[in-house]
Order: C-alpha cells, then structure tokens, then sequence
C-alpha cells in the first residue's frame, strides 16, 4: 500500500532549503531488478524442495525485484539559495539529551509512506513522524522489515534541527539482525513468549537489539534570518 | 436452536459468547463441516464475499448491503481474522450463521484460518486478551481444519435478477456495479448484443478493471465449453449443458445434477495450481490438517494470478503466480466460465482480469482501518431458463419469464444463445460500499498522542 499524498516536509524559509519525506523517491530506491540477490522466505528452501518432483518445470521468478521495499531514503533535499546542502560531519551529533527533555511539544504527527505485509510473511513499513518543540524539532523517518523467522530490519533516518542556530543534523543508522537471534535477546530480557510475538510488531522494542550495519552523520548551516518551520501535508 | 439464536443476537451486537458456547459451536460446526466435501457445491442465486480480516463493523455493513441472511445466500471465501479488531466476534458470527443455515451460508478457508498465522497477526492475541486463555483460538482453529477449500456455483445465470419494478431486462447485462444504496454506478453490456457497446454510459468511477467499457468477456463458457451436445441428437428437451458437476467428467447431468448454462464458477481462496489441473483433484486432497507449506492445498490459498505467462515464481522464493493462459485452460477443461478468488486487496473491490476469467473480490473496506479501499460483493443470480435446473417458480409462470417472455420453449431458445459465443459467462452484479462509520465502531478516532521519541 502507497500513501502517495503523504508526505512531510521541512522549509527553512529564509533560505528556501527543504528537506521532504515522499514515497515515491523511496520506493525509487527499492532494488528493481534483484540483481543484489533476493531475500527468501524462510520456508523458501522447503518450500521449493516439495515442488522438486512434481513442478520443477517452473523455475523462473517473475519479474524479479526487492519484494521487502527495502530502502535507504533519507529523504529529499533540496538546497538553500545559497547552495547549501548537508555535507559529511563525524563530529556533528543529536543532542539527546535536550530530546529527552520533556519540553512542551507544540505539534507531533505521524505518517505512513508505504507499507507492505509481504503476503503475510512479515511487514515493510515506512513511515516518518515529527515533534516540534520550542527550539528544536526531530524527525525520524523509519523504514521497518521483519521477515519472519530470516530477518529483522530497522533503517532510521533522524533529522534534528535547531531553531537557534539553524542548523541540522540529519544520522542515518542501518540495523540489522537475524530473526532467532533478536528473539533470543528478547528472550533473555525476560519476555513471554507471547510478549515475544507483539514485540516482534514493533521496531521500537526491537531496533535497540540490532547490530549497526551503517552510520552516516551529515549537518549543514542555514544561519541567516528567520527560523525552519515545518510544513505537513497527508 | 434457541441458543443459536441467542448467540446470533449477542454476536450481532459485537459481543462474545462465553468459552462454553464457543466450544459447543465448534464442535457442532465441525460436524457440519466434516461432511462437506472439499469442494463445496453452491445453487445460485449466491453472493460472493472476499476477506474480512475480523471488521466486524465491516461486515454488518455488508449484510446490510448485500441482505441479511439466511434472505441471502452467503459464500465467504476465507480469511476471516486477523489484522482487524474483532475477529473473534466476526468468525464466530460467520460460523453461528453457518451451523444455523447450513444451506445458506457457505464458508471457505483461507490462509488466515491456520494456526501459524493467525499467531503471528492477531487472532490469537485477541482471543487471548478476551478470554485469558487460548482455549477459545484452539478451538477455533480446529474448525479452521475442517473447511472446505473451495466451492462451485452451479446454475448461475447469463442475466441479472432485476429488483421487482425495474424495467425488465431488455439489454443484454453481463457487469453492473452498484453502490451500498442500491443505485447502478454502471453497467456493461455483452458483447456483440442488440446495441453493442456501453450502456447507459459508465461514469463515476468503478469501472471494472480488465474488461473494457462495455466489452464483455468473450472469454470462459463460449469457448470453453465443447460445443453443446445433448442437443439435437437426444429426444425429448435437450439435455442440460455438456456436463455432469464441473470437473467430474461425466458425460450428461446425472440425475439431479445441475447443468450450468452459464458455465460454473470455481470460488477459492488464492488460486490455481500446478498440481490440480482439474477440479476433482482438489477433490482428492486430504484437507483436514493445518495449512502445509507444500503442496496443492497450500497454493490453493496462498497463489496469485499475474500478468504472465504460464506459471511461476513469485521472487519470495515460495508461492506461485499463474497467466491469463493456464486461467484459460482450467476454465475450458473444467467447464468453468469464471474463477471468483480474494486474497488480494484491490482499492476497487474487486478486479477481473483475463478477459474476466478470474475475478478478485475484497470484502474488507478500508483494510486495516487506513487502506482507504472500497469493498465488493459479487452477487450472482439465479438462472431461471429452466435449462437444467430444477424449476422453482413453484408454477408462477411469469415469474421466470423475464425479458424472454413468451418466446417459444424457454430451454430451447437458451440453448441457442449459448451456442454464441457471446452470452457466456455469469452475468455479475458487483456491490460496492465503504467501510462502517467510525461512530458505529465504539473506538476513538485514532489519535497519536504527543510522544517523546527519539
């Protein structure tokens, strides 16, 4: 499922840079032809080893693509009058704990880019969501695949900016993990089996669990006048 | 029966029976279903549901737009749980109306009703959370087992039923879509019939996708079907079609069998499969068992039609895709002139494809509360040409009569219509409606609260 009309988008108006979350860019980035091989079902093997017999006259996989929407969207930029664009940074970070504060959000709101069940074998979702506080404002764009019983995945872009300085931060971390080892961990936090299940459904309790495959960190300054002001559309 | 009703009412109204009710349901069910073939065998009039994915509200919206049962005759092509709210209470309804008409009421499974999956997306949570217990989904999915795997509408008919003050039939109607309140979105005339062409002019969205405007389906029976035997060479009122069920093939209706002038309709859950290239495989299979990950029981439920070729594989490395050729052939070799599946949501409602050889129908309006897809029925009506099917106008001459009034024997003049190519094929009438107002629902429109996330 495509939420085409969904999307969000940060404006710095002063500068007339954005920085915009849209499906179709991100889906632009799926892998079309599976030349990077595929991801399998976990019962793929078996699956196939039945059929060996009676149907192996089918071998061809139809039009192959990367059926997991997998995407590494962090977004779409477009520079500020001045060319400026987010560059490289390894010493730029997200100031945590000002985001741990409970300051007062003054708007929040979610939405979802696209969103696949896979045929019931799991869940690919992309989704970005927002919270604006006095001086500053976060974004976390997530895509989120679990696979059931091969992988889990959680790829999460979080653009941080700072009303005061105008200055953003945009990290992209990619997580990944095998599904029995994830479930082990959640295993050994003390989780029911049942627990286990819904966990499975939610990238918050799992992403902490996965290995980091990739880090990027990029900043740029759009200091002149005037402040960013987030523009929201669904 | 009183407590059936009981349970009926209390369903009705959105609220679970107690664990004890829930098992004696079951077990009564079973006994029901245990005896009921793998293929089910259905008489139009029917109409045919896609999933429901447990919206309970969603589905009293459909009896209400599609008419309450036992007034309707109900074919549920599975999935009835998970992803929605209300499974439980959405099954369990399904199954009291079953158990109460078992005539009216025909259910089939779908890749949902498994253990494994319903674990993984939400059944098994929900009963769960409203019993405390999983006793109530074991005894759920133990009827899951014993469903059948598919149906066959016999005695469809190649005109639509018209409500009673409309203008009679004149036009040659293969597709109408309507809305929930009754009124024609649009209507697709046969090809090749008096006028050709569209008529009364589709507008307003909801034209069925895959068949042009106003082209038909010169698909299925027509070609499908060896030309008519029986008629000519026999003696007395010619024979009824060229077969026995679908896929058995017997030669002649064998006694009490229904003929299909409009060819029968294969309803299943997915789709086809490599292994079954004739309906009394399907037949053979030994269904009373969780849904296997091979075999031709597991494609049945879990295959997609494609825009391909022949067969093959979907790039998950499990599951088959089949072409508008192998939809062709089963359709010829089985005497069938449509396959009706689900499993696939389509925004529409429902989507024919291969020259309406196959039609998707999905049940489930908004699926999962934000999909924003509209729901359909597939209404079927009752083939009243008397061309093989029992008469039941119980001596209510014109009741059966329709546009064709007076026109010498009713069968003989049928037979020669369906000689055409282009009077075959069920005409279809699609019901399209929206989901439930959310007010019905009793939940809060979902609003995020502010959340410190990081």
């Amino acid at each position: 499922m495509i939420f085409g009309n969904n999307h969000l988008t940060l404006l710095h108006r002063p500068s007339s840079y954005t920085l915009s979350f849209h499906a179709e860019p991100a889906l632009d980035l799926v892998d079309k032809t599976g030349s990077n091989g595929l991801l399998k079902v976990h019962y793929a093997k078996a699956w196939s080893a039945t059929r060996e017999k009676t149907s192996s006259s089918i071998k061809e996989v139809v039009k192959p693509f990367d059926w997991s929407y997998t995407t590494s969207y962090k977004g779409t930029e477009s520079p500020g009058t001045n060319g400026q664009t987010l560059q490289q940074d390894k010493n730029a970070r997200i100031p945590l704990e000002l985001l741990q504060r409970r300051d007062p959000i003054l708007f929040a709101d979610e939405v979802v880019l696209y969103e696949s069940e896979l045929d019931d074998n799991g869940v690919s979702v992309l989704s970005v969501k927002v919270r604006v506080m006095e001086a500053r404002m976060l974004v976390l764009c997530r895509f989120f695949l679990r696979l059931d019983n091969v992988l889990v995945r959680v790829r999460d872009t979080r653009v941080y900016v700072d009303f005061e300085e105008e200055r953003v931060v945009r990290e992209y971390t990619a997580r990944e993990g095998e599904f029995n080892e994830v479930k082990k961990k959640l295993y050994m936090e003390g989780l029911m089996p049942d627990q286990i299940t819904i966990a499975f459904r939610d990238a918050n309790q799992l992403a902490h669990l996965l290995p980091v495959v990739e880090q990027e960190v990029e900043s740029v300054c759009l200091k002149g006048t005037g402040v960013a002001s987030p523009q929201e559309g669904r | 029966m009183s407590d059936l009703d009981r349970a009926i009412a209390q369903l009705r109204a959105c609220r679970p029976i107690p664990e004890n009710e829930v098992r004696e349901l079951c077990h009564k069910a079973r006994e029901l279903l245990i005896e009921e073939g793998n293929v089910v065998t259905v008489n139009a009039p029917v109409t045919i549901c896609g999933d429901i994915h447990g919206q309970f509200h969603d589905l009293m919206e459909l009896f209400r737009v599609g008419g309450d049962p036992p007034d309707t005759n109900y074919l549920f092509m599975g999935d009835f749980v998970d992803r929605g709210f209300y499974s439980l209470e959405s099954f369990l309804l399904l199954l009291c109306l079953k158990v109460r008409y078992p005539d009216r009421m025909t259910l089939i499974r779908g890749n949902h009703e498994s253990r494994q999956i319903t674990t993984v997306y939400g059944f098994y949570d929900e009963c769960l959370r409203k019993y405390g217990s999983a006793n109530v989904w074991r005894y759920c999915c133990d009827v899951f087992d014993y469903l059948a795997l598919g149906a066959i509408v016999l005695g469809a008919s190649n005109t639509l039923s018209q409500p009673e003050g409309s203008q009679p039939g004149g036009q040659d109607v293969e597709i109408e879509v309507c809305n929930a309140d009754q009124q024609i979105i649009s209507r697709f005339l046969r090809k090749g019939s008096n006028g050709g062409g569209s008529a009364g002019g589709s507008q307003a969205g909801g034209s069925p996708e895959g068949t042009g405007r106003g082209e038909g389906s010169p698909n299925g029976a027509g070609e499908g079907r060896p030309t008519t035997n029986g008629f000519g060479e026999g003696d007395g009122p010619p024979a009824p079609s060229n077969t026995g069920p679908p896929g058995s093939g017997a030669s002649g209706a064998s006694g009490g069998s229904l003929g299909n002038p409009a060819g029968a309709v294969l309803c299943v859950h997915g789709g086809l499969s490599p292994l079954i290239d004739n309906v009394d495989k399907i037949r053979l299979l030994d269904r009373k068992q969780e849904v296997p990950h091979e075999g031709a029981m597991c494609d049945l439920l879990w295959s997609d039609p494609d825009e391909i070729d022949g067969w093959g594989l979907s790039p998950r490395g499990a599951g088959f895709l089949f072409g508008a050729d192998i939809v062709k052939v089963f359709n010829h070799r089985n005497d069938l002139s449509l396959i009706a599946r689900a499993h696939q949501l389509v925004m529409e409602g429902f989507k024919e494809m291969f020259d309406a050889s196959i039609v998707t129908v999905w049940s489930a309006p908004n699926y999962c509360y934000r999909c924003g897809n509209v729901a359909a029925l597939l209404e079927l009506s009752e083939d009243d040409s008397g061309l093989g099917v029992l008469a039941r106008s119980n001596g209510d001459v014109n009741r059966s009569d329709g546009g064709m009034g007076g026109q010498g024997p009713r069968g003989v003049l049928m037979e020669n219509d369906l000689l055409g190519y282009n009077r075959a094929g069920p005409a279809r009438r699609y019901r399209v409606f929206q989901a439930a107002p959310q007010d019905s629902r009793g939940m809060p429109a979902k609003k995020p609260v502010a959340d410190y996330f990081l």
